[in-house]
C-alpha cells in the first residue's frame, strides 16, 4: 500500500472556518495529520498594545467569531480588577443574561456544523433558524447582530429596551416546545448513534494530563466548570447543575451540548426574574488621558468551548503593556486533534474535528 | 492550604519567593535553575494542567520573562511560575518530559519572540511564512515601518466631488 | 404553564432511537413557513442599529474628536471653505472612509454635541471604490439624497438615496464617555459674603484640579478661540500629570500674569470648550488660578534669565495688563525698560477696578513683583504730563509703548446728572483711597461688569455701614436681559445676594429735593438700543415713565481714554479708526513714529486677556524696530 500525503484543506464545507491539515493517509487509514494553522492571524495582541483602553474594545469581539460576548467579557473583567472599578447590580444581571445567550447561540451554530457534516440537513437548518431568532434579541438589544460591542469596562453600554424580557420568555418556551423535534429527528437518531459512538475516545487519564476543558473534560465524566469553582458575575446567585456523561466519545460530547443548553436557559429565565433596578453603567474618566497603576492579573471565564483566559500586564501607561489570550481551541485544535487522527478513517476527520469544538480563529488570534 | 504550600517551597528551593496578590492566585518568582524541580513538585501536589505559557518583553530592563500557568482539578488556586532570561541569545530548556502540551507554546513563543527551548524537537513556524525581519512581538518592531516599507507607500482615498 | 415547561426542560437519557425516526419529519410539510422572501417583503433593522453614519452641519463644531478616538483611523476632518465659522468652531467636517470603519459607534459616544449619530441603512452596492469615502450629512443639508417613505424604494438603496428620519444609534448624555459636570467650586455663601469684602472663591485643592483636569477632551478649540492664544491642552495635562511648574512655564510663554487672569479673565476659552454644549465648559480659569496659587515663588520655579544687554532703553506708559506684558516680553530680550503709572503699584485698571471680593491685591503684587525682579524698573505716583513731559520721554528713550487705557468716566449728561458720582472714583477711593460713606438707597446706572462691580460694592459698604437696617441698590439700564454686556454667572452672583434690577429703562432726569440733595431718578421705557445698522442709537417711548426714589446714584456707563499729556503737534499726527480707537499697523505702531500703542485704547473687547495679546504683538514690532535701527 503506498503513502499518499493528501490537504484537507482550508476550502472545505466540513471544515471548520480557515484551518488545513495535512493527512498522511495509507489507503483508508491515517498516519499522521500535521496541523497548519495561520491563515487568520491578525497579530491582535501586537495591535492592542498600540490603542488605548477604550479603542481596543471594539477589536476584543474579534477574536472569536461564534461566540464573541464571552471575550468582551474576559477584557472588561481584567480592565477593571486592575483599575479597581465596581460594577453596578444590574449590569451584572444583564451580563450574565447576555452570556449565556451567547453560550445558547454557540451551541445551536456548532450542532449545525455537525448536523450538516453528518449530512442530516433538516435540523441543522432548525438550528441554524433558531440561532437567528437570538440574533434578532441581540439586535434588539446593542444594534449589532453578529459583534456586539456591548460590555465594556464599568457596566453595559445601553440599558433594557422597553418589553424585551418577554420577547425572551416568549423565545425560551418556543425553544422548549421544538426539543421534542430536535430528539426525534437528531439525537436519538439510529444513524447518528452508529457513527457518533466510540470515534475519538479519550480516558479520563489523558483528558486531564492533556489539559482539556469544557465538554471535552466534562464528557469523560469529570465535574469541572469554572462557573462553579470561581464564580463570576451572578452566577453564585442562581442555581443550576453541570451535566456530564461517562464515555468520552463524540457521542457524549453532543449529548453534554444538548443537556447545557438546556441549563443555560434555566439560568436565563432565573435571571430575569430577580434583576433589580438601577444604573447599569458607572462612567469612565477621558478616555485620552486615563492611566491605570502598574500591576497584571490573569481572569478566567467558562466560554461555550472550555475556559478562556486572558493575562495582562500594565505598566501605569496610556495602552496596555502586554495582551496574552489564552483560547481553548489553540489545545485542543493543535495538540488533541492530531493524537485523535492518528488511526482514525478518512471520513471521521471531520467527524472528530467539530466534536472538538475547534474554531479556527481562536487558534491563530 | 495555601500558606502550607508556601512554606514548603519555600524551605527547599532557595532565591524563590512566593506571594499572593488576589483571590485565589498565586506567584512564584525563581530562577532558571530551580525551573523544572518546582514544576515537578507542583505536578506531584496535584497541579497537573498547564493552561498556557506567556511571554513578556521587558526592553527596558533587557530581559523576557516567561510565566507558566498551572492549575488543579481539586482546588481553585491558580499558580504563576514566573522566570526572567536574558534578552540577547534568550534560551532555556523545554519542559515537554513534565508536560507534554507544553511542545504548542513553545513553538508559539520561539516564532514570536525568539527565545530558543533546548530539547524541543519541533520548532517550526506556525503561523508566519517566509518571514525575514525580527520577531515580530519584540517591543522594537514597529509595525506601521514594516508596513510602508513592505507595501510601499499607499495614497489615502479622496472623496471625489 | 411553568410547571409544563420545566417538565419538557428536564435532561433526559440517552436512546438508541429506531431508523425510521427521520420520517418524522415529513409532518413539517404541511406547516406555513417561518422565512421571509427579501426583498419583496422587507424587515426593517431594529431601533438602535448600527449602520451609515449622520452628521446635522449646523450643530457640528469640526473639533475632530471622532477623528482621535477612532481606533482604526477612519474619519479625517476635511476643510469646506464654503462654511463660515463662528468664534470658537473650525470649518472642517469629518470624513469617514468605510473601507476601514468597523460600525462600533464610538465615535458617536464621545461627540460632545451630538451631531453625529447612526442611521439604520446598511446597503450599499457600487463598482467603484471611490464612492466608499463619504462625507455624511442629514436631511436638513442635504435634500437630495434623502427621501421619505413613498419615494424610497429597497432596490435603490445606496449611500446616495437613504431614507428620512431613519436614525438608528444616537447619543444619550447619561451613556457618553466625556464626563458631562464640573467638580463643583467651593465658595463663601451670598447670606456670608455681602457682609464684608471677603474673597468670593475659595479655590481648588490638589485632587480636585486633578479630577477637573482629567474632563478634557485635547480638542484644541479653546486654544482658537483665545485672543493671546495660549496653550491650554498642554499647561491642563501637565496639571493631570502633577507637574504644576512644567504648567507654569506653559503659561508663561504667551501670559506673564496668570495670578490676575485666573480671577477675573473673560473667559472666551470656556464658551468654546467643546464640554460646554451639552454639559459644564472645563473650569480653566480656575484651573489657571490653582497653578499660580500653588507655587509660592515664581522666580524659583520658572528659573528665567534676561538675553545679555541690547543697550536700547524702552519706556512704557501704564501699568496695566498690557504695559506689565510688554515690559516682560522686552525684558526677556534683553532691553532695558521703564514703567510709568500714576497709582502707587502696579495693575493699572485692575488695581482699582474690580473689588477686594474678586481681585485681591495681594494677587496682582505677586505678579508685579515677579516682573519687577527680572530687572524691569517701575516708577509709581509718576503722572506722565505733570511730573515728566511726554516729549523728554520721546527725546531720551528708543521707542515708547502707550498702555494708557481709559481711565475718565463718562456721564449721562441729563439734567443734575453732576450730583452723581463717577463710577472710576467711587471704586478707586473704596478699594485704595480712604473709603466712602454710602446712602441707604443706592441707584446704579449701567449694565457692564463695570455697574456689576459698582453694585455688589455699594451693597457691602452699605451692610458694613449700616448695620440691621434696611438698605436697598438698584440698577437701571437700558439693554434688556437678553443683550445686557456683563458676565452671567456676575449677575447671578449680583441677584443672590439682593441687588435689585430694573433692564430697559433709561435716565430721564436726576431730581433734586428744595435743599439740592438728591431725590430720586426719573426713568423712560426703552423702545430699542441698536439702529437697523447695528450702532448705538437708543429711543425712548416718551410717555412711559418710572420714579425710582435714591439717595446716592453712580455712573457706571463706560470710560474714554485721556489724551491730555500729548502735546497739539503730536497729536494732531495721531489717527484714528472709525470706531474711534487709535489705529495701529500689525507691528502695534501708530502713525506716531517710535510709538506703540495697545490696549483699550485700540481693541474693541476691553478685556485683559486681549490687551495681553496687543502687548505681544507690540513687543515683536518694538524688538524689530530697535534691532534694525542698529
Amino acid at each position: 500500500m503506498r503513502e499518499l500525503e493528501l490537504f484537507f484543506g482550508p476550502q472545505h464545507p466540513g471544515m471548520v472556518g480557515n484551518f488545513s491539515i495535512t493527512l498522511k493517509v495509507e489507503g483508508d487509514r491515517i498516519l499522521e495529520a500535521i496541523p497548519n494553522p495561520g491563515y487568520l492571524h491578525r497579530g491582535f495582541e501586537k495591535l492592542m498594545e498600540l490603542r488605548n483602553w477604550i479603542q481596543n474594545f471594539p477589536f476584543v469581539c474579534r477574536i472569536n467569531v461564534v461566540e464573541p460576548d464571552s471575550m468582551e467579557a474576559v477584557y472588561a473583567m481584567a480592565v477593571e480588577r486592575l483599575a479597581n472599578i465596581e460594577v453596578p447590580e444590574r449590569a451584572k444581571y444583564i451580563r450574565t443574561i447576555v452570556l449565556e445567550l451567547a453560550r445558547l447561540a454557540s451551541h445551536l451554530f456548532g450542532a449545525w456544523a455537525y448536523a450538516n457534516m453528518l449530512g442530516f440537513d433538516t435540523p441543522a437548518q432548525w438550528a441554524m433558524a433558531d440561532r437567528d431568532h437570538i440574533l434578532d434579541l441581540f439586535e434588539e438589544l446593542t444594534g449589532a447582530r453578529v459583534y456586539h460591542i456591548y460590555i465594556l469596562p464599568g457596566g453595559v453600554r445601553r440599558d433594557l429596551p422597553d418589553g424585551f424580557e418577554e420577547k425572551v420568555m416568549y423565545f425560551l418556551h418556543a425553544l422548549a416546545q421544538k426539543l421534542p423535534d430536535y430528539n426525534e429527528t437528531f439525537f436519538e437518531n439510529r444513524i447518528f448513534y452508529e457513527r457518533a459512538k466510540n470515534i475519538g475516545k479519550i480516558k479520563k487519564e489523558e483528558a486531564i494530563e492533556w489539559a482539556a476543558t469544557g465538554q471535552v473534560l466534562r464528557a469523560t465524566g469529570v465535574k469541572y466548570d469554572i462557573r462553579k469553582v470561581e464564580p463570576y458575575l451572578v452566577y453564585d446567585k442562581v442555581d443550576f447543575d453541570i451535566p456530564t456523561r461517562e464515555d468520552g466519545d463524540a457521542y457524549s460530547r453532543i449529548l453534554v451540548i444538548r443537556d447545557e443548553m438546556v441549563e443555560s436557559a434555566k439560568i436565563i429565565m432565573q435571571c430575569i426574574e430577580k434583576m433589580p433596578k438601577g444604573k447599569v453603567y458607572e462612567r469612565l474618566p477621558n478616555p485620552f488621558k486615563w492611566k491605570i497603576p502598574k500591576g497584571e492579573t490573569y481572569v478566567r471565564v467558562e466560554s461555550s468551548r472550555g475556559e478562556l483566559g486572558l493575562y495582562m500586564v500594565s505598566n501605569g501607561g496610556n495602552t496596555p503593556y502586554r495582551v496574552h489570550f489564552r483560547t481553548p481551541s489553540f489545545n485542543h485544535g493543535l495538540f488533541i486533534l492530531p493524537r485523535l487522527l492518528k488511526g482514525a478513517s478518512i471520513a471521521d476527520v471531520g467527524n472528530i474535528m467539530i466534536s472538538l469544538y475547534v474554531v479556527a480563529p481562536e487558534i491563530d488570534r | 492550604m495555601e500558606k502550607e504550600l508556601k512554606k514548603r517551597i519555600k524551605k527547599i528551593y532557595k532565591n524563590t519567593q512566593v506571594e499572593f496578590p488576589e483571590a485565589n492566585r498565586m506567584v512564584i518568582k525563581t530562577k532558571q535553575e530551580n525551573l523544572l524541580p518546582i514544576l515537578e513538585f507542583l505536578k506531584n501536589e496535584g497541579f497537573r494542567q498547564l493552561k498556557a505559557i506567556s511571554c513578556v518583553d521587558w526592553i527596558e530592563e533587557k530581559e523576557f520573562e516567561l510565566i507558566y500557568h498551572l492549575s488543579s482539578l481539586n482546588s481553585p488556586l491558580h499558580i504563576m511560575v514566573k522566570v526572567r532570561i536574558g534578552r540577547e541569545d534568550a534560551q532555556i530548556e523545554t519542559i515537554i518530559k513534565i508536560f507534554g502540551n507544553a511542545q504548542i507554546y513553545e513553538r508559539e513563543i520561539h516564532e514570536l519572540f525568539g527565545v530558543k527551548f533546548r530539547g524541543n524537537p519541533n520548532l517550526s513556524p506556525l503561523f508566519l511564512e517566509n518571514w525575514q525581519s525580527i520577531p515580530p512581538f519584540r517591543k522594537d518592531f514597529d509595525t506601521r515601518e514594516y508596513v510602508k516599507k513592505k507595501f510601499g507607500e499607499i495614497p489615502f482615498v479622496e472623496e471625489k466631488k | 404553564m411553568r410547571r409544563n415547561q420545566n417538565e419538557k426542560l428536564k435532561v433526559q437519557n440517552s436512546k438508541k432511537g429506531s431508523f425510521l425516526s427521520p420520517f418524522k419529519a415529513i409532518k413539517f410539510l404541511f406547516k406555513k413557513p417561518r422565512t421571509f422572501l427579501f426583498p419583496f417583503q422587507r424587515r426593517d433593522a431594529s431601533k438602535r442599529y448600527r449602520g451609515f453614519h449622520l452628521n446635522d452641519w449646523e450643530k457640528c463644531t469640526g473639533c475632530g474628536n471622532c477623528a482621535d478616538i477612532c481606533p482604526n483611523q477612519a474619519i479625517t476632518m476635511v476643510k469646506i471653505p464654503e462654511i463660515k465659522p463662528k468664534p470658537g468652531e473650525k470649518n472642517e467636517r469629518p470624513q469617514i472612509d468605510y473601507g476601514r470603519c468597523c460600525f462600533c459607534g464610538l465615535c458617536v459616544d464621545i461627540c460632545p454635541t451630538g451631531s453625529l449619530r447612526l442611521s439604520r441603512d446598511y446597503i450599499h452596492i457600487d463598482h467603484a471604490t471611490d464612492s466608499f469615502v463619504y462625507l455624511p450629512k442629514d436631511e436638513k443639508t442635504d435634500k437630495e439624497h434623502f427621501f421619505s417613505e413613498g419615494e424610497y424604494s429597497i432596490f435603490k438603496a445606496s449611500l446616495s438615496h437613504r431614507k428620512k428620519n431613519f436614525e438608528g444609534f444616537v447619543s444619550d448624555l447619561e451613556y457618553t464617555l466625556f464626563e458631562p459636570q464640573r467638580v463643583p467650586m467651593k465658595e463663601v455663601p451670598p447670606e456670608e459674603r455681602k457682609l464684608s469684602f471677603i474673597e468670593q472663591i475659595l479655590g481648588y485643592n490638589r485632587e480636585e484640579a486633578r479630577k477637573e483636569a482629567e474632563r478634557c477632551l485635547e480638542c484644541k478649540l479653546c486654544e482658537e478661540a483665545c485672543p493671546a492664544h495660549l496653550k491650554i491642552s498642554d499647561y491642563i495635562k501637565a496639571i493631570y500629570e502633577g507637574k504644576e511648574e512644567e504648567s507654569l512655564r506653559k503659561i508663561f510663554e504667551d501670559n506673564p500674569l496668570p495670578s490676575i487672569c485666573g480671577r477675573i479673565c473673560m473667559a472666551h476659552c470656556e464658551k468654546a470648550c467643546s464640554l460646554g454644549r451639552r454639559g459644564e465648559p472645563l473650569a480653566i480659569r480656575w484651573l489657571k488660578r490653582y497653578t499660580a496659587d500653588s507655587i509660592k515663588d515664581y522666580k524659583k520655579a520658572l528659573e528665567e534669565k534676561p538675553a545679555p544687554p541690547t543697550g536700547k532703553k524702552v519706556a512704557v506708559i501704564g501699568a496695566g495688563p498690557s504695559g506689565l506684558s510688554v515690559a516682560y516680553f522686552l525684558r526677556l530680550k534683553g532691553h532695558s525698560v521703564v514703567v510709568f503709572d500714576s497709582l502707587d503699584g502696579g495693575g493699572g485698571m485692575m488695581r482699582i477696578g474690580p473689588p477686594l471680593y474678586r481681585l485681591p491685591i495681594e494677587a496682582i503684587d505677586k505678579d508685579v513683583n515677579y516682573i519687577a525682579s527680572l530687572g524691569v524698573e517701575f516708577r509709581f505716583n509718576t503722572t506722565v504730563g505733570k511730573d515728566i513731559m511726554f516729549e523728554d520721554i520721546l527725546k531720551e528713550y528708543d521707542a515708547v509703548y502707550l498702555g494708557i487705557g481709559t481711565t475718565i468716566s463718562r456721564s449721562t449728561k441729563v439734567k443734575n446728572s453732576e450730583k452723581c458720582i463717577p463710577a472710576l472714583l467711587f471704586l478707586r477711593e473704596n478699594k485704595i483711597g480712604k473709603g466712602f460713606k454710602v446712602g441707604k438707597e443706592i441707584v446704579v446706572i449701567g449694565g457692564g461688569n463695570v455697574a456689576m462691580d459698582v453694585a455688589r460694592t455699594a451693597l457691602r459698604l452699605q451692610h458694613m455701614q449700616y448695620p440691621g437696617e434696611k438698605v436697598i441698590t438698584k440698577t437701571v439700564s437700558l439693554e434688556d436681559w437678553d443683550i445686557m454686556p456683563a458676565r452671567k454667572d456676575e449677575i447671578e452672583d449680583a441677584k443672590k445676594e439682593g441687588v435689585q434690577f430694573n433692564p430697559g429703562w433709561g435716565p430721564k432726569e436726576v431730581v433734586l429735593d428744595d435743599k439740592g440733595n438728591i431725590k430720586g431718578l426719573l426713568c423712560m421705557k426703552v423702545k430699542s438700543v441698536f439702529d437697523e445698522k447695528g450702532r448705538f442709537a437708543p429711543t425712548f417711548y416718551e410717555d412711559k415713565e418710572m420714579f425710582l426714589e435714591a439717595d446716592m446714584i453712580i455712573e457706571a456707563i463706560g470710560q474714554v481714554p485721556d489724551f491730555s499729556f500729548i502735546p497739539e503737534k503730536l497729536f494732531k499726527k495721531l489717527e484714528f479708526t472709525e470706531r474711534r480707537k487709535v489705529k495701529v499697523d500689525e507691528n502695534g505702531m501708530t502713525s506716531i513714529p517710535k510709538v506703540f500703542a495697545g490696549g483699550d485704547i485700540v481693541n474693541i473687547n476691553l478685556d485683559a486677556i486681549t490687551a495681553i495679546a496687543d502687548a505681544k504683538v507690540a513687543a515683536e514690532g518694538i524688538h524689530k524696530f530697535l534691532t534694525q535701527k542698529a
